[in-house]
C-alpha cells in the first residue's frame, strides 16, 4: 500500500496576497480611490461581509482564486463549476457594489480602489473589468434548480434559504480583479488562536508529523455525537488511522439561535485540551465566510479549504452544510460517490480532471444505544429500535433550561465553554445583542494605518 | 400521529415529583444520566403550540423542541399540581398562555447564566 502524503494546494500554489512590509503596503495604497466596505443586507440585517472572501482569498483558504472574478469566470464557475484555469471552484466571488457607489466612485478598468474596514485602509483592488449582475439569476443558477439538477434539487430554492438571500442580495454592478491586502488585520481573542491560514497550517501539520489529517466541518458547539464521529472517522487513513484530526469552524453571519462563535471555537478546543481527544491527535482552526448553505456545493468548497491546509481526508455527513429540504439529504455523499453531471461532475469531485486531492470518507450517524451501553455508529449497532439520539435541540433546550448536561451528552468543559460567552452576551446562543456587537466589531480590528488621499 | 414533549428532570425537579405517583413514569435516557417525563401530544395540540412559539419545531424523534424554557416550567409545574402527564396539563397551561408568550418573549433577549466556575476555559 501506498503511504499517503499532504496533498499539494488546489491548483498547485497557495496564493498568498497579503503585503507585510508596511512601505510596500503605504506604496500600493496611496494615492488611491477609497470606498468603505459595506455588509450584504437583507431586511436590515447584515447577511455577509465580504471582508470575509477577502481574507479567505488573499490567505489561500480558496486557493487559486486571488480576486473578484471577471464575467467569464462567474459565468464558466455557474455552468461547470471550473475556473477559468480549469480548476474546479464551486461559488461564484465577487466585489458587488450599487449603482450610486460606482458613480460616485468614478474608477473603471485598470484603476486600485482601496477597501476600508472599520474605517482602516484594509486590502486594494486592480480593478480588471466592471460589469453588471443580476443577482436573481446568479443566486438561481448558483444552488440549482429541481429542473437544471434533478439528481438532487428537490424544490426551488427560495426567501427561506439564507445562502440564496445572500445572492440575492447583492447589488448589481462588479469590480472584478485581484484583492491585496494592505493592512493586516488582528484577530480579537479568542479567535487570534485559531487562526491557521493554509500555510501556517501546513507548517503545524509538519511539526505535528501529521502525514495524514481528516477535517471536520463544524457551525455547532460538540456535542459527544459528534466527538464519536470525529474519533471514528479518523480510523480511516492508509496503513493507519488518520494522525490528525482537523476541526475547521466556518465563522461568519451568524443567525438567531445558533451558538456564539466564541463558544463553537472554544468548546471544540475543550475537546483536546481536557484530553477527550489529546491535542498531539486534534487541532481546531477557523475559516472566515458566511455560509451559502449549499450542500453538495458548499461541500465542494469544504475540500478546497481543507485540502489547501494540508488534509488528506474529509468528513461528509447525512445533511452537510444544509438548510431546510431543497436538497436530498444524501446530496453531497452523491456528489463524492458518484458525482452529480449537472452540476458538471461526470465523476467525484477527486476524480475529475484539475479536480480536489481530498479523499471524502462518507459517514452515517452516531447515537448512545442503551444495550451496548455506548455510543455506537448507527450501520454497527444492530439494536436500532433502541437508539437514543443526541439531537443538537435536545442539548439546546437542555442548556436553556440550565441544565448541567451530563458528560455522556456534551462535556462538563464544553458546556463551561457555552457558560462562559454566555455570561459574556447574557444569553447561550445568539441574539440581538450579539448580531449587533458581531455587526460592528467583525472578528478582527484594524491596526492604524496612514496613506494619502486619492 | 402524536407527538412528545419531553420534561428534564434534575434534582430539584425530582424532588418535586415525590410521591406524586410521577416517580414510576420517569424514564432515563444515555445510560440513566437523562432522566425525564415523556408527555404525549396529539397532534391538534401540537399544531396549536408550534403557532404560538415561531421558534418551536419537532425534531427527528417526533419531539417538540426549541420550545420556551417560560412554557417547560410552566408544563412542568401543571404536570405536579395536576399529578398527571395527561391532556388536562396543557389544557391548563393554554389558561395561561399570554402570560407564557410574555415571559418567553423576553428570554429570547435574555437568560441569566447558570453560576457555575468558568475559569478554566
Ligand atoms: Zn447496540
Amino acid at each position: 500500500m501506498v503511504l499517503l502524503k499532504t496533498p499539494p494546494p488546489h491548483g498547485g500554489n497557495l496564493v498568498d496576497r497579503v503585503v507585510r512590509n508596511p512601505d510596500r503596503a503605504k506604496k500600493m495604497a496611496d494615492g488611491c480611490v477609497a470606498f468603505d466596505i459595506k455588509p450584504t443586507m437583507l431586511d436590515g440585517v447584515p447577511i455577509r461581509n465580504v471582508y470575509r472572501e477577502i481574507m479567505s482569498i488573499c490567505y489561500g483558504f480558496f486557493s487559486p482564486v486571488d480576486g473578484s472574478m471577471v464575467r467569464n469566470e462567474v459565468e464558466r464557475v455557474l455552468e461547470e463549476r471550473r475556473l477559468l484555469s480549469e480548476w474546479v471552484f464551486p461559488y461564484p466571488l465577487v466585489f458587488d457594489i450599487s449603482e450610486e457607489d460606482y458613480k460616485s466612485l468614478g474608477v473603471g478598468e485598470g484603476d486600485r480602489l482601496l477597501l476600508r474596514l472599520k474605517g482602516q485602509p484594509f486590502a486594494v483592488l486592480d480593478i480588471d473589468e466592471v460589469y453588471k449582475i443580476d443577482p436573481v439569476d446568479i443566486a438561481t443558477r448558483t444552488f440549482g434548480t429541481p429542473e437544471r439538477n434533478p439528481e438532487v434539487v428537490k424544490v426551488p430554492f427560495d426567501k427561506k434559504h439564507p445562502g440564496y438571500m445572500i445572492y440575492r442580495s447583492m447589488q448589481p454592478v462588479v469590480l472584478a480583479g485581484k484583492y491585496t491586502i494592505v493592512n493586516e488585520p488582528k484577530f480579537r481573542n479568542p479567535f487570534d488562536k485559531f487562526w491557521f491560514p493554509p500555510a501556517k497550517c501546513r507548517e503545524a501539520f509538519k511539526e505535528k508529523g501529521w502525514r495524514t489529517a481528516i477535517a471536520h466541518q463544524t457551525r455547532n458547539v460538540p456535542h459527544v455525537g459528534h466527538e464519536a464521529l470525529m474519533k471514528n472517522a479518523a480510523y480511516t487513513g492508509d496503513v493507519e488511522p488518520c494522525r490528525g484530526i482537523l476541526v475547521n469552524a466556518i465563522i461568519g453571519a451568524k443567525r438567531r439561535g445558533d451558538y456564539p462563535d466564541e463558544a463553537i471555537l472554544e468548546g471544540h478546543a475543550a475537546v483536546n485540551r481536557f484530553g477527550y481527544i489529546k491535542p498531539e491527535r486534534h487541532m481546531v482552526t477557523f475559516t472566515l465566510w458566511d455560509m451559502r448553505y449549499g450542500n453538495p456545493i458548499e461541500s465542494l468548497l469544504h475540500g478546497i479549504i481543507r485540502q489547501n491546509m494540508g488534509c488528506t481526508h474529509h468528513m461528509f455527513g447525512r445533511d452537510h452544510a444544509a438548510v431546510g429540504e431543497y436538497y436530498d439529504m444524501y446530496a453531497t455523499q452523491i456528489l463524492w460517490t458518484k458525482g452529480i453531471p449537472s452540476f458538471g461532475f461526470e465523476a467525484p469531485p477527486n476524480e475529475v480532471d484539475y479536480g480536489l486531492k481530498i479523499i471524502p470518507q462518507n459517514m452515517a450517524e452516531f447515537w448512545y444505544c442503551p444495550k451496548c451501553q455506548e455510543m455506537v455508529y448507527s450501520e454497527t449497532c444492530g439494536h436500532v429500535d433502541m437508539k437514543q439520539k443526541l439531537s443538537g435541540s435536545f442539548i439546546r433546550g437542555m442548556v436553556a433550561e440550565g441544565i448541567f448536561p451530563p458528560n455522556i451528552i456534551m462535556r462538563n468543559e464544553v458546556y463551561k465553554a457555552i457558560v462562559k460567552w454566555w455570561k459574556v452576551y447574557g444569553y447561550p446562543f445568539v441574539n440581538p445583542k450579539y448580531l449587533e456587537e458581531k455587526d460592528k466589531n467583525l472578528e478582527v480590528d484594524l491596526p492604524p494605518m496612514e496613506v494619502s488621499k486619492g | 400521529m402524536v407527538h412528545y414533549i419531553g420534561l428534564l428532570l434534575d434534582d430539584s425537579r425530582l424532588e418535586a415529583i415525590k410521591g406524586t405517583g410521577l416517580e414510576e413514569k420517569l424514564t432515563t435516557l444515555f445510560g440513566g444520566q437523562v432522566k425525564q417525563l415523556i408527555m404525549e401530544v396529539p397532534e391538534e395540540v401540537s399544531k396549536k403550540i408550534l403557532a404560538e412559539f415561531p421558534n418551536a419545531r419537532i425534531d427527528s424523534r417526533s419531539f417538540l423542541e426549541d420550545l420556551p424554557v417560560a412554557f417547560k416550567r410552566a408544563l412542568f409545574q401543571e404536570v405536579v399540581n395536576k399529578k398527571s402527564l395527561g391532556a388536562e396539563v396543557i389544557e391548563a397551561v393554554f389558561q395561561k398562555i399570554d402570560e407564557i408568550k410574555d415571559l418567553a418573549a423576553k428570554e429570547s433577549e435574555y437568560i441569566p447564566p447558570p453560576d457555575i466556575d468558568t475559569s478554566e476555559i
